[in-house]
C-alpha cells in the first residue's frame, strides 16, 4: 500500500504542487515588501542614526564641552576642545565625530547631560569620500537644525522611559 | 607612643596624634574635606566623625587626639546617616555644574556625594549666588561651589603668611573674601587650586580647558630655581596642560614660577626645529644643514662657550666633552652672576637638607631675596618662624618676606667685610677661634653693627647660614666667604654633620658644576670682553640667556655684534636676533636625565613627554657636533654618556646605584667644601653709592620671560625700575623724579621710585627694568636731572 502510495507522489510530482500551493497562496496574501527609497519602515524613537548637536530655543547651543561623551565613546570618535568663552562660559573650540570609527552604541547621547549631542533617525548619509564622513562641530550643528522637530519629538516620546 | 584599636585592630601611634592621622597612616578611609596634613586644623566640615567606644557622641576625628586603647569604628550605619546628613548640608548651596567644573572627575565632594550621599536633593528653595572674587591671573574663582572648609583661608595665614583670604559672616551668611587689590600677594598662589577640595578656587590659566581624566603624568624636576622641586607634569597628548607638585614629593607646594612656566613649553619662542641665518633672516632648515654651518663656524675657530646650568646632568657632562675633545683651549663661562671666579671656600650648594634647615637652632639669611629666588625654602622658614623659632636676616633690602624676622638689618653691600670682622671680634671675644682669622680680620678696619647679630646667632648649638647673591655676586665674594668660612669654623658649625655652611646657588646642578667644571670657570665678563677685544671668532651659547639674565647684559651685547654665534637652546628668546646658526634642544619636560637640587639631592626623570618638534637632548646635539666636527664621538647612548659621568666626577659613585634603578630618595650629593684656601679682603676702591640688581621670579629667566603668564604677574607684582632709601636723596639734596644715574661707563636719566625698606646708600635697580644694563656696575652716583 506504502509503495503505491509513495509511487504515486513521485510520478504525479506532488511534493512539487505543495510547493507550488504555497506560493500561490502567497501571491493572493496582502504583501509586506516596502517599496525603499518610496517607502519606509517606522523607526523608533530610539533609533541611533546620524549625529547631531542641538540649540536651545534662543540659538545658544546646548553643548558645554563637559567632555563627559568623548570619554564614554568606546571607539574614541569623538574629539573636543574647549575654551572660556568671553561671557565665562565653557564652549567647545573643536567637536569632531568622525562617522567611520563611530559605532552608534549611543553612549554619547546616554553621557550628555544637557541633551547636546543626540542621534538622530537619519542613517541616510552615505558619501563617496571618507572626508565627508568626519563631521565638525558646524556640520553637527547644522544637522542639529536640520531634524530639531524630529528630534524633540522623539525625546519627549522617550522620556517618560528615562 | 599610643596603642589603640580601629576597627578592632590594634594600632600603634606617637602620642597627641589626632584619630584621623591615626586611621590615615594605617589606611583606614575616613572622608574629610577640611583637614589637610599641612595645615592647622579647623574642624569645620563635619565630615570626618567617627564613633569612639564609650562616647555619647560620634567624634570629630581631625580634632580628637588618640588616647591609650581607645576603640575606634570608622564604618557604622549610624555613621552613614550622619554622612549622608552632612553631604546633604553641604550640597544645599552647592550647584550641580559638575559637567562645566574643572574639578569635575577630581573632586572630594562629587566622589563623596556619590560614596556617603543620599542621591537625591530635597532642598526646593533658591540656593544663595555669592559673587566671584578677582584673584589675579592665576586663581579663578567659582564661590557658588565653596563649602567653606577654610583650607584656603589657612593657607594664606600659615603657608602664604599673605594673609590675604578670609571670611566674612558666618552660619548660612558665610562668605570667603579675597582681600586683594590686583592679584592675590603671595609666590605660592597657585597651591590654592590644589588645595580646595571642590571646584571653588580653579586654576586660571587651564580653566575650561582640559578634564582630569584626560591628562597623562610625567614626574620630572622643577629646573626655574636650585630648589628642584619634585612636579607631576600633566599633558594631553604631547601639550602640556598644567604642572602640579608630585603628589610623593618632598614638598606639598610648588611656586608660582614653577607652576606656571609651562606656557612657554608652548609659546612661539620654543625652538623647534634647526634655523639657520640667511640674508632674509633665520630660516627653518634642516639638522644636516645646520651642523654644516655650525662646524663651518666652529671648526678652526677660537670660540667662547656660555652654558646655563638649568641642563640634565648628561647635557652638561655632553658640553664638558664636546670641550675636552674639540675646543681644549677655548673659554668656558656659566655663571653669568658670579663676579669673582676664584674658587670658594665653600662653593654654591646646600650642606644641609630644607628640613635640616627649618629645625636648627638659629638661621641666618645673608643678602638674600629668599621669597623670590627660592620660594619653597621661605615657606620652610615662615613655618619654623610660625612655631616660635628665629631666622636673623642681614642685607641692603628689608625684602618681603610675609612673616617676622627674629631680627633683622639693613647693610651696604660694601659693609659685608666690616660685618664679617666685627662678628669675628665678637666670637673672639668669646674665646671662639678659627686659624687664619688674625690675618684676615687685619686687612679690615672697619666695623659694622650687624656683626653682632650675626655673632649672636653663630653661637647657638646649630646654625644655618644661608648665604645669598649680594655675596656670591659681590666683588670680592671669595674674601667674603672665606671670612664666613672662618666665623662657621670658629663657632663650630663646620664640622661634618653639623655644617652649616649654605651658599646659595644661582640655578641647579651647582653641587657638580663647580666639580666638573670647576676648573675651567672663567668669568662671564672676562669671556664677553675678550670676545668685544676680537680675541674670540665664534660663541656657543648652550641655553644661556646672557642679555636677559645675569650682570653682563652690557658686554654680552657688545660681544655678540663682534662674534658669530651659534644658539643651541630650547628658547629662541632675544639672542635668537644674533644668532647665526640656531640648534634646538630639548625642554626639561622632555629629556630622560639626571638632575641635582642644591641639596645635592639627585632625581632621575624617566618618563618624559614626547618632543614637539624636532628638538634633540642635549647630549644628542652636543655628540652630533663633536662627531661633524670630525672627531670620535665618546658616548653615543644615554648609558655611555653616564658612564662618562661617573669617570669625570668621583663624587658621584653612587649615581650609579640610581641609574640602575635603586632607591634614590636620601641620595645626596656634597658640595664643595673645607678647601685650603686663604683669600683675604682687598681695599675695595670708594663708593659713592652701592648699587644692587634686584632680581623678579616673574621676569628672570629665559622660560619665564617667554611666559605670557609669569610676565603678566610680573607687571601687577613690580617694583619702581630704580629705588632709592628717601634719606638718599636727602643727603644728597635731590628731590625724587627723574635723576641722572653716573656709573664708570654711562650716564642716563632714570625715573627713581622711593621706599623706605632700603637701605640708604644703596641704589636698587630691577634686572629687566629700563635701568638693568647697570646690573653690572658696583658704585654710582646720583645727579639732578635736568
Amino acid at each position: 500500500m506504502n509503495l503505491i502510495k509513495r509511487h504515486l507522489k513521485t510520478w504525479l510530482l506532488w511534493e512539487l504542487v505543495m510547493g507550488l500551493a504555497l506560493t500561490g497562496r502567497y501571491l493572493f496574501k496582502k504583501k509586506i515588501t516596502v517599496q525603499y527609497p518610496e517607502e519606509r519602515t517606522p523607526l523608533s524613537p530610539r533609533f541611533r542614526g546620524l549625529h547631531a548637536l542641538r540649540r536651545y530655543e534662543n540659538g545658544e547651543e546646548r553643548c558645554i564641552a563637559c567632555k563627559l561623551c568623548e570619554v564614554a565613546c568606546p571607539a574614541l570618535a569623538i574629539v573636543i576642545e574647549s575654551e572660556e568663552r568671553e561671557d565665562g562660559s565653557r564652549r567647545t573650540t573643536r567637536y569632531d565625530i568622525d562617522m567611520t570609527k563611530c559605532i552608534f552604541c549611543g553612549f554619547c547621547q546616554e553621557a550628555c547631560p544637557v541633551d547636546a549631542i543626540v542621534e538622530t533617525q537619519e542613517f541616510e548619509y552615505a558619501s563617496e569620500t571618507r572626508e565627508a564622513l568626519y563631521y565638525n562641530k558646524d556640520m553637527l550643528l547644522e544637522v542639529g537644525k536640520r531634524y530639531e522637530p524630529q528630534i524633540a519629538r522623539n525625546l519627549a516620546a522617550d522620556a517618560r522611559y528615562q | 607612643m599610643t596603642e589603640l584599636f580601629i576597627n578592632d585592630e590594634e594600632v600603634t601611634v606617637p602620642a597627641g596624634t589626632s584619630i584621623l592621622e591615626a586611621c590615615r597612616s594605617n589606611g583606614v578611609e575616613v572622608p574629610y574635606f577640611c583637614y589637610h596634613p599641612e595645615l592647622s586644623v579647623a574642624a569645620n566640615c563635619r565630615m570626618c566623625l567617627v564613633e569612639v567606644e564609650g562616647w555619647p557622641k560620634p567624634a570629630a576625628s581631625c580634632c580628637t587626639p588618640v588616647a591609650e586603647g581607645m576603640k575606634v569604628v570608622t564604618e557604622t550605619e549610624g555613621l552613614e546617616k550622619d554622612r549622608a546628613m552632612m553631604m546633604e548640608y553641604l550640597l544645599i548651596n552647592h550647584p550641580l555644574d559638575c559637567p562645566v567644573c574643572d574639578q569635575g572627575g577630581a573632586c572630594k565632594l562629587q566622589d563623596y556625594a556619590v560614596e556617603h550621599g543620599m542621591g537625591k536633593g530635597r532642598y526646593i528653595e533658591a540656593k544663595r549666588i555669592p559673587t566671584d572674587k578677582d584673584l589675579g591671573p592665576f586663581v579663578n574663582t567659582c564661590m557658588t561651589r565653596c563649602i567653606h572648609c577654610t583650607r584656603c583661608v589657612r593657607f594664606a595665614d600659615e603657608i602664604a603668611g599673605t594673609g590675604d583670604m578670609g571670611v566674612l559672616n558666618r552660619g548660612d551668611h558665610m562668605l570667603i573674601e579675597g582681600i586683594v587689590e590686583d592679584a592675590l600677594a603671595s609666590e605660592l598662589s597657585g597651591n590654592l587650586s590644589d588645595i580646595c577640595p571642590v571646584g571653588a578656587l580653579l586654576d586660571k590659566p587651564s580653566h575650561d580647558v582640559s578634564r582630569p581624566w584626560e591628562m597623562k603624568r610625567h614626574k620630572s624636576t622643577c629646573t626655574q630655581c636650585p630648589q628642584g622641586c619634585d612636579i607631576e607634569i600633566e599633558s594631553r597628548d604631547d601639550e602640556v596642560m598644567r604642572i602640579r607638585p608630585a603628589k610623593d614629593g618632598v614638598e606639598p607646594w610648588i611656586c608660582d614660577r614653577g607652576r606656571f612656566v609651562y606656557d612657554a613649553f608652548r609659546s612661539e619662542n620654543r625652538l623647534l626645529k634647526p634655523m639657520v641665518r640667511q640674508s632674509s633672516g633665520l630660516q627653518a632648515t634642516s639638522w644636516d644643514e645646520a651642523i654644516e654651518k655650525s662646524v663651518e663656524l666652529l671648526k678652526g675657530k677660537r670660540v667662547g662657550i656660555v652654558f646655563s646650568p638649568d641642563w640634565s646632568l648628561e647635557g652638561l657632562t655632553a658640553i664638558r666633552l664636546l670641550h675636552d675633545v674639540a675646543f681644549e683651549d677655548c673659554k668656558v663661562a656659566f655663571e653669568l652672576h658670579r663676579r669673582d671666579t676664584r674658587p670658594f671656600a665653600f662653593e654654591e650648594g646646600l650642606s644641609m637638607s630644607t628640613k635640616a634647615i627649618e629645625k636648627a637652632d638659629q638661621v641666618v639669611i645673608l643678602g638674600s631675596d629668599l621669597r623670590q629666588r627660592l620660594p619653597i625654602l621661605m615657606q620652610r622658614l615662615r613655618k619654623r618662624i610660625n612655631s616660635g623659632k628665629p631666622v636673623t636676616r642681614i642685607g641692603s633690602m628689608f625684602y618681603r618676606t610675609n612673616t617676622t624676622m627674629a631680627a633683622d638689618m639693613l647693610i651696604r653691600p660694601r659693609d659685608w667685610a666690616a660685618v664679617i670682622a666685627s662678628a669675628m671680634v665678637q666670637l673672639t671675644e668669646l674665646g671662639k677661634l678659627a686659624a687664619g682669622m688674625d690675618a684676615w680680620l687685619e686687612k679690615v678696619e672697619v666695623r659694622h653693627d650687624a656683626g653682632k647679630l650675626l655673632a649672636d646667632a653663630l653661637i647657638a648649638d646649630s646654625c644655618a647660614l644661608l648665604v645669598g647673591e649680594e655675596i656670591r655676586s659681590h666683588e670680592d665674594a671669595a674674601a667674603l666667604i672665606h671670612g664666613l668660612d672662618l666665623l662657621m669654623r670658629a663657632a663650630g658649625h663646620a664640622e661634618e654633620g653639623k655644617d652649616g655652611r649654605n651658599l646659595l646657588p644661582e640655578g641647579m646642578n651647582a653641587q657638580l658644576l663647580s666639580s666638573m667644571f670647576g676648573d675651567l670657570r672663567t668669568s662671564a665678563g672676562d669671556l664677553f670682553e675678550a670676545a668685544r677685544q676680537g680675541e674670540i671668532d665664534t660663541l656657543l651659547l648652550v641655553g644661556s640667556d646672557p642679555i636677559g639674565d645675569g650682570l653682563f647684559s652690557q658686554q654680552a651685547k657688545k660681544a655678540l655684534e663682534k662674534v658669530s654665534l651659534v644658539q643651541v637652546s630650547s628658547i629662541s628668546g632675544e639672542m635668537g636676533q644674533y644668532a647665526d646658526v640656531q640648534l634646538p634642544a630639548s625642554a626639561y619636560s622632555e629629556v630622560e636625565g639626571t638632575f641635582v637640587n642644591m641639596e645635592g639631592r639627585v632625581r632621575i626623570a624617566d618618563n618624559p613627554l614626547r618632543s614637539l618638534g624636532e628638538e634633540r637632548p642635549m647630549w644628542k646635539v652636543m655628540m652630533r657636533l663633536v662627531q661633524a666636527l670630525g672627531y670620535d664621538v665618546p658616548a653615543v647612548s644615554l648609558e655611555e654618556i653616564r658612564s662618562q659621568i661617573l669617570d669625570l666626577s668621583p663624587v658621584l659613585t653612587t649615581l650609579g646605584d640610581a641609574w640602575s634603578g635603586k632607591d634614590v630618595k636620601a641620595m645626596f650629593i656634597p658640595s664643595a667644601r673645607n678647601r685650603k684656601i686663604t683669600t683675604l679682603p682687598a681695599a675695595l676702591p670708594m663708593k659713592t653709592l652701592d648699587l644692587v640688581s634686584r632680581y623678579s621670579m616673574y621676569r628672570e629667566g629665559a622660560w619665564a620671560r617667554v611666559s605670557d603668564l609669569l610676565s603678566e604677574a610680573g607687571r601687577i607684582h613690580a617694583m619702581d625700575d630704580v629705588i632709592v632709601h628717601p634719606d638718599t636723596l636727602i643727603n644728597l639734596n635731590l628731590q625724587q623724579g627723574k635723576l641722572l644715574i653716573v656709573s664708570d661707563t654711562e650716564e642716563a636719566e632714570y625715573e627713581v621710585g622711593l621706599r623706605t625698606d632700603v637701605s640708604v646708600g644703596v641704589v636698587f635697580v630691577s634686572k629687566r627694568g629700563a635701568a638693568g644694563d647697570l646690573s653690572n656696575v658696583a658704585s654710582v652716583e646720583l645727579k639732578g636731572g635736568q
